[in-house]
């Protein structure tokens, strides 16, 4: 008897949960499947997207950081002074995911040279980024980011399609390759699997992580540089909370939280079903105070969702039981 | 009571395999029960039923008359239904007082009352002759001394069956010595034993009926006294094998050839000044008891923990700053004796497992040729005799002696001159064995050498050709195989001549 276990199990049961939700909000208000405002959900699914894609290299890998929302504003106040500046935009993007990386290689210093628990380590750095953010911009917000900046991140292709989409399906299949295809990738789920065997196997642990969270905050970089070009600000009190929510988009897209599970296609589904809750919620006239509710319902359920399949995996071998006996 | 314990018609469907099909046969009250049969053939799937770990898809268990269905494994404890786990199940950051009373914690009012409970571990400790204490950390333990707590574990409290899977696959004869002694003494008090192993004389030794599995079928139930072990042998395998380990081609060890010199090494683990010579084609047995700190030296020598002095020469070149990855690149190879712990990663399936040493031999422009590793996890599975040989099959959930026989395949893919293998054969069933020790052979005559801890003085005398032994952590002697003898390695290994 030969089995293909092709884990894609969660994958599939985030896009239908995706699929019934666009059904629904669509019964509820024709607006929701209008061809705008699908376009809508994902724009505004980029920013978590991105961010999304770092943690899962951490969160597979079975760590945490907790730092990205902090280190978001404090690249966005960077790369907003460089671009006000007069410094081109590509260079300006060069230099932010330059930041990003070295932000998030510091995290891995301390994780794997230093040994600190990541929660830990990134907690403190999460609170020493933004401390930095806000003596580099004195509290004030930076203001006027040329438009020749903002177009080029998040410029207007066609209709209501912009260039950030492209910016994170880009991001998203190398992520994605880089996790699936090659020697590193592989090491990111040895590692979370099990540290010591992967060490044992030869796998430079101490090298490996410092690149884990460095390419990772690499995600959290460009989703900086897309907002920045969103919003044409640059502040230093950004993003409070956005850890929480790349974690979510993770989480919603079957990455266990010990490690050694997930991947990108979870996350990017696990992204846009989380901005279409939100925009659905809102088109449905929800309140706001009732939309924290339904998200963190969602993130409960899809965990859930898996137990289940377990289950249901459990009822197939019963299947299989009847078949050799019809034999 | 002549069926104690029933089993009737069970069934044990996995996802897209039948693990145990129509199972029926049945233990007397009291006696002490063998389950036999290969790598993959059902007996640990059965017990942990019995033990409520998961439900059978279909069929019945009885005890003493009664249907029984436990739902999780604190049922069946409850119950008097205790097991002693094939694979290490301990929480390394607590306590060995903490592991023993884990879920079943001795209270005075609302707080925890520590002294009777550290007053009962104790106890159970010194039964079991362990040397080591209630506060120590699990962490701190070696492999011998964990699965001695699992034991300890399962033996506190009141039960009336206790089930044993592979109990002395990680111990030392002493220990094993202890541990028989008490499984007797629980027959004598009327317990019900269940007892999985694949060594052959430890049934003789210890049971008095066992029954045979095969491919999830129930083959046979016979009374031990007066059977002969060719007939057991052959009613679990199917064919005739090889029972005893023994070297079927030409010895060709090259003692002008040094491949390997280590040079007064010691570590803070507690072996000192070891010195040795590993030369081309041969395989190096190192034998000690616990406490030996066979394994702990090895480790020192791949890298994986630090010396404090010694130096180690690979091909007369030293190897400086030595961690595993240091080792792995000048061809050394290390196959951990620990499996879940150390031996694989749990999410991967075999053709990730096996690859896992060698990425970089499947990296083609950046990239990793998943094809060839494919390829190669097929070839190496069909190598060592893996059941199923499906690359695409997630190694965790494999039985633990094909979770074995990936990690040798795993190593085998190093294409390693040098190979440590720490218990090569554990858990791996009678008619694998022979194959792991033809596959030994093979690498010896690909210009590979090998060095081979086992506890298994027959395993040790037949396929070394010079034996080191070890006693608290120092060499006690070197034999030649001409001088190969029991008693006198087993002397050297109790430290009784230097
Ligand atoms: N969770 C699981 N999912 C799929 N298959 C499984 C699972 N657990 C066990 N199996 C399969 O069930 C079969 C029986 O396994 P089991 O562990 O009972 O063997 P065993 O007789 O104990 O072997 P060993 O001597 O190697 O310990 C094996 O083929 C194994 O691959
Ligand atoms: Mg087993």
């Amino acid at each position: 008897m030969k089995t293909k276990f092709k884990n894609l199990n969660r994958e599939i049961s985030v896009l239908t949960a995706l699929v019934v939700m666009t059904i629904l909000f669509g019964i509820i208000n024709p607006v929701f499947i209008g061809s705008d405002n699908l376009t809508d959900i994902i724009n505004q699914s980029t920013i978590y997207g991105l961010m999304g894609l770092g943690m899962t290299f951490v969160i597979v890998s079975g760590g945490i950081d907790l730092s990205v929302g902090s280190a978001f504003a404090l690249i966005g106040v960077i790369v907003s002074k460089l671009s006000v500046a007069g410094m081109p935009p590509l260079v300006v993007i060069l230099t932010g995911l330059l930041i990003g990386f070295l932000l998030g290689a510091i995290n891995g210093i301390l994780i794997s040279n230093m040994k600190l628990q990541p929660f830990i380590a990134t907690m403190g750095t999460m609170s020493v980024f933004r401390g930095i953010a806000y003596v580099l911009s004195k509290g004030m917000p930076i203001l006027n980011v040329p438009t020749q900046f903002r177009n080029t991140v998040d410029g207007i292709i066609a209709g209501n399609i912009r260039i950030s989409i492209i910016i994170f399906a880009f991001f998203a299949i190398i992520f994605h390759v880089l996790l699936k295809e090659t020697k590193f990738g592989n090491y990111v789920y040895a590692i979370g699997g099990n540290e010591e065997s992967a060490r044992l196997s030869g796998v430079k642990i101490t090298f490996n992580k410092i690149m884990i969270y460095g390419i990772g905050m690499m995600g959290t970089s460009m989703a900086a540089l897309v907002q920045i070009g969103k919003l044409g600000t640059g502040e230093a009190s950004a993003a409070q909370g956005y850890e929480l929510n790349a974690i979510a988009a993770v989480a919603i897209g079957g990455a266990s939280m010990a490690g050694g599970r997930g991947g990108v296609v979870g996350t990017v589904l696990g992204a846009i079903l989380f901005s279409a809750l939100k925009v659905g919620l809102i088109v449905s006239g929800v309140e706001t105070f009732y939309q924290y509710i339904a998200t963190g319902l969602v993130i409960v359920i899809a965990a859930y969702i898996e137990i289940i399949q377990a289950k249901l995996a459990d009822k197939k071998g019963m299947k299989l039981v009847k078949k050799e006996k019809k034999l | 009571m002549d069926n104690y314990i029933e089993f009737k018609n069970i069934k044990k469907a996995f996802i897209g395999q039948l693990a145990v099909k129509n199972v029926s046969f049945s233990i007397r009250k009291g006696e002490i029960h063998a389950l036999l049969g290969e790598n993959g053939a059902g007996k640990t799937t059965l017990l942990n039923i019995l033990h409520g770990l998961f439900p059978a898809t279909e069929g019945e268990i009885f005890i003493g008359g009664k249907k029984v269905e436990f739902f999780d494994s604190k049922d069946a404890i409850k119950e008097g239904i205790a097991k002693v786990h094939q694979e290490i199940n301990l929480v390394p950051e607590m306590t060995v007082m903490q592991n023993i009373m884990l879920g079943d914690e001795k209270r005075k009012g609302i707080l925890l009352n520590k002294k009777q409970m550290y007053q009962e571990t104790e106890e159970i400790l010194k039964k079991l002759k362990c040397k080591f204490n209630a506060k120590d950390k699990v962490s701190r333990l070696n492999t011998g001394e964990k699965q001695m707590l699992q034991i300890a574990k399962a033996l506190k409290g009141q039960a009336k069956i206790i089930s044993f899977d592979e109990p002395t696959s990680s111990l030392s004869n002493n220990e094993v010595k202890t541990l028989f002694s008490i499984i007797k003494e629980l027959k004598s008090q009327g317990i019900t034993v269940i007892y999985i192993s694949h060594k052959l004389d430890e049934i003789y030794e210890l049971c008095d009926r066992a029954t045979i599995m095969r491919d999830g079928e129930y083959i046979n139930t016979f009374e031990i006294k007066g059977l002969d072990k060719s007939v057991l042998i052959k009613n679990m395998v199917g064919r005739d094998v090889e029972m005893f380990a023994k070297r079927q081609k030409p010895l060709r060890a090259n003692y002008l050839q040094t491949v390997l010199s280590v040079e007064h090494i010691s570590g803070k683990e507690g072996y000192e000044d070891i010195s040795f010579n590993l030369y081309k084609g041969e395989i190096l047995g190192f034998f000690g008891l616990v406490g030996a700190k066979r394994t702990e030296m090895m480790k020192g020598i791949f890298g994986a923990t630090p010396l404090i002095q010694g130096k180690i020469y690979k091909n007369n070149k030293e190897i400086k700053n030595c961690s595993p990855y240091n080792a792995i690149s000048h061809s050394i190879g290390f196959l951990p004796e620990n499996r879940k712990e150390e031996g694989f990663i749990k999410d991967l399936n075999n053709t990730d497992n096996m690859a896992l040493a060698s990425l970089d031999y499947f990296e083609r422009n950046f990239f990793q040729n998943k094809k060839q590793k494919y390829k190669n996890a097929l070839e190496k599975g069909k190598r060592v005799g893996l059941m199923p040989n499906d690359p695409d099959f997630i190694t965790r959930n494999l039985s633990g002696g094909n979770q074995q026989k990936v990690i040798v395949g795993k190593w085998l893919t190093t294409n390693a001159d040098i190979l440590i293998f720490d218990e090569p054969t554990k858990g791996i069933d009678v008619g694998s064995k022979a194959d792991i020790y033809a596959i030994m052979e093979e690498l010896l005559e690909e210009g590979k050498s090998i060095i081979m801890i086992s506890s298994e003085l027959p395993e040790i005398i037949g396929m070394s050709d010079r034996i080191i032994v070890m006693h608290e952590g120092k060499i006690t002697g070197v034999l030649k195989r001409e001088e190969f003898n029991e008693a006198e390695i087993l002397l050297r290994a109790v430290g009784g001549k230097e």
